[in-house]
């Protein structure tokens, strides 16, 4: 144990910059399930230029446009090697949407321009010219166990994984990581990504616990947590997934279904 | 619909037919805006035409404009963001008015940023004597319409806020440089006076001030403007906000503040802005929430009103919701526990809704995926002398008012 700190120390990334879906409730979702187990827990917001802690279980990473992304991305390069040190000392790490994009080597924006990552996670980024937008209802791998998940994902980068990750999860064609491999997210031993927000872990209790039971090693040596009440989550996460599958069929049988229409009526002029 | 099909130039030979086109866009207030507008024109004796609620596509402004008006009239039109730029060189208007930029229908727009982009493109399409009219509070829009000299308008409060909020709705930096702004007043989520932190950018001064002098919830607000007293009997700051928005407008159409003030004293909300109904003699109310900007300024009036006695939040995810919930995680639910209010989950998505304000740590009611029988259970946990709240998505809300079209005698006569 070092000082005082909380049997739990999570830190959020640029929690006023990194922050468009909902992030906040990854975050919350990681408090309450570890509080409810009787765990004290210090949440940490870290903005540029700011010291980390030195003692931090969990590192959250959340979604932002390509302007905020680029705004953030030197002041998270120079991080890189403090950050590496603590994924060498078993530190979670969970990047979403633009989070994700920032713990691979790069990303290479609409407009060419290049934001480094730490390379913490083996994927490249590159922007494309639409956007991959819509409800996510999957199984994601981690530790060794898969676990339901549901969410959303909206972003115009197309991520191509390399030989040092794992996929997170793996999705229908035209979605997921870059539209054309049916992977979604990457794994590499405590470091996760996905392009899922929803946000996710509200309603994947069982992955949220994963992430908690490596996060909480430094108090409970890595021992398993005690089963909480998960109805009104699960019972959230199966309505949706049941829905979804719902409106794809019906979408996949009738081709001017309402919302093709709305999106036609709604389609955005392009860009200069 | 069909005349704009068989004729592409219908909407620009239809709006010359007018005295002149006023428009209104940005995220949210386009339609209190527009309607208070037409209310201090008509008032003031010059005809108008406009478009209803929502109808603010292109379709429905060809449509609007097939009335046949009258030499002297002027077309008062909500245009879609992202319309805008489409209609904009066939409507010529004389005004534009911008009232805000906050994340709304993400799944459609991508990014904010991609919303600002869109509305700036618009001013450099509008005719050079055209004014631009735009909300000198917002410092993710002003910044990108300075070049083209906009007019503002602007709300400053008397008293600070009761509480500050704990959540931000939208990243809060700089339009040119990037760094923290610093507010050193705020009305509500990142509307306010701010100056960046790293470079000399700071709010403008607004032409046209309200100035708020009292709050009464949803109930009422009391703002003074060109030194007369305005109280609006339908409140909250972003109420404020679309009357200083339409006041400004109609001072640039030539009508005077002060009759826009006096017209305003009886203006009547429209579709789900603050509407009241009774139930089994018993006041509901009903707030449009259509994105967390909204949220956040509605649970700023609810949160702090002994009048309010439970809340049911009704999320929908259908297109003109957007498909997107995810923005239930940035609205601060945990202020009405703290207030003590019980939340009943409902709409379409009641499971997230459940799941979010579980999360809140504070007491939940039963899910009641239909909002009648959410209602019912809203009312069963407020005390007597106070009244629920309905916050709902814009097709949540479709749904309540539904309900209550047909089905008000049976929830009256409910136990309660």
């Amino acid at each position: 144990m070092i000082g005082n700190a909380a049997d739990l120390v999570i830190v959020h990334l640029y929690p006023d910059l990194l922050m468009s879906y909902g992030d906040r409730g990854n975050v919350l979702t990681l408090v309450r399930r570890a509080e409810w187990r009787g765990f004290s827990v210090r949440v940490i917001g870290v903005a540029r230029r700011e010291q980390l802690p030195t003692t931090i279980d969990l590192i959250l990473i959340g979604g932002g446009s390509d302007r905020i992304q680029g705004l953030v991305g030197n002041d998270l390069a120079g991080r890189g090697g403090e950050l590496a040190e603590l994924v060498g000392g078993n530190t979670v790490i969970l990047g979403v949407c633009a989070g994700y994009q920032l713990l691979g080597h790069r990303y290479v924006g609409v407009d060419g321009g290049e934001v480094r990552g730490l390379g913490l996670l083996d994927v490249t980024t590159t922007a494309g010219a639409t956007r991959i937008v819509g409800r996510v209802s999957t199984r994601a791998s981690f530790d060794n166990r898969s676990f339901d998940v549901s969410g959303f994902e909206n972003h115009a980068g197309r991520t191509f994984l390399g030989a040092g990750v794992s996929p997170l999860c793996s999705v229908p064609k035209g979605k997921g990581n870059n539209g054309v491999d049916g992977t979604e997210g990457a794994v590499n031993g405590s470091v996760v990504g996905t392009y899922l927000h929803g946000p996710m872990l509200p309603t994947a209790p069982a992955f949220a616990d994963a992430l908690l039971v490596r996060a909480l090693a430094r108090a409970t040596g890595g021992a398993p947590l005690r089963p909480l009440d998960d109805s009104i989550e699960e019972a959230a996460e199966l309505s949706e997934r049941t829905r979804h599958r719902k409106q794809l069929t019906s979408r996949g049988l009738t081709r001017t279904s309402t919302w093709a229409n709305w999106g036609r009526a709604h389609r955005l002029p392009p860009r200069e | 619909m069909i005349a704009e099909a068989v004729s592409p130039g219908f909407i620009r030979r239809r709006a010359r037919l007018y005295a002149g086109v006023a428009l209104v866009s940005g995220t949210n207030g386009k339609t209190t805006t527009s309607s208070m507008l037409r209310a201090i024109l008509d008032g003031a004796g010059t005809s108008t035409v406009g478009n209803e609620s929502g109808a603010n596509l292109r379709q429905g402004i060809a449509t609007s404009l097939l009335r046949v008006p009258v030499a002297t009239a002027l077309a008062v039109l909500e245009v879609d963001e992202a319309t805008l730029t489409n209609v904009m060189p066939e409507l010529e208007p004389r005004v534009l008015v911008l009232t805000n930029v906050f994340r709304d229908q993400m799944d459609r727009f991508g990014e904010v940023e991609r919303v600002i982009e869109l509305l700036e493109r618009s001013c450099d399409l509008l005719p050079e004597d055209a004014t631009i009219l735009a909300n000198v509070d917002d410092p993710l829009l002003w910044p990108a319409l300075e070049h083209r000299d906009p007019v503002g308008f602007g709300i400053r409060l008397l008293q600070a806020p009761a509480s500050v909020p704990s959540m931000r709705v939208e990243t809060e930096v700089c339009s040119r440089c990037g760094e923290p702004l610093v507010y050193t007043s705020r009305t509500f989520a990142h509307l306010g006076v701010a100056g960046c932190s790293g470079c000399s950018w700071r709010s403008a001064e607004p032409t046209y001030v309200g100035t708020i002098t009292e709050r009464g919830g949803l109930r009422l607000v009391t703002l003074e403007v060109a030194g007369e007293r305005l109280t609006l009997p339908t409140g909250g700051v972003h109420n404020a906000y679309n009357a200083i928005a339409a006041i400004a407008a109609a001072d640039q159409l030539g009508v005077s503040m002060s009759q826009a003030v006096q017209t305003l004293r009886s203006f009547q909300p429209r579709f789900g802005r603050a509407e009241q109904v009774q139930v089994g003699g018993r006041s509901v109310w009903l707030a449009l929430m259509k994105n967390p900007g909204a949220a956040h300024v509605l649970i700023d009036e609810i949160a702090d009103d002994p009048r309010v006695g439970s809340v049911v939040v009704s999320v929908n995810d259908a297109a003109a919701d957007g498909h997107d919930i995810s923005w239930i995680w940035d609205v601060d639910f945990e202020r009405l526990v703290r207030a003590g209010l019980p939340l009943v989950p409902s709409g379409k998505r009641v499971g997230d809704v459940a799941v979010r304000l579980k999360y809140t740590g504070g007491s939940v009611e039963p899910q009641h995926p239909d909002p009648l029988d959410a209602i019912t259970a809203a009312l069963a946990v407020c005390p007597s002398d106070r009244s629920p709240v309905v916050l709902a998505t814009y097709t949540a809300m479709l749904s309540v008012r539904k309900a209550f079209g047909g089905q008000v005698a049976s929830l009256a006569d409910a136990p309660v």
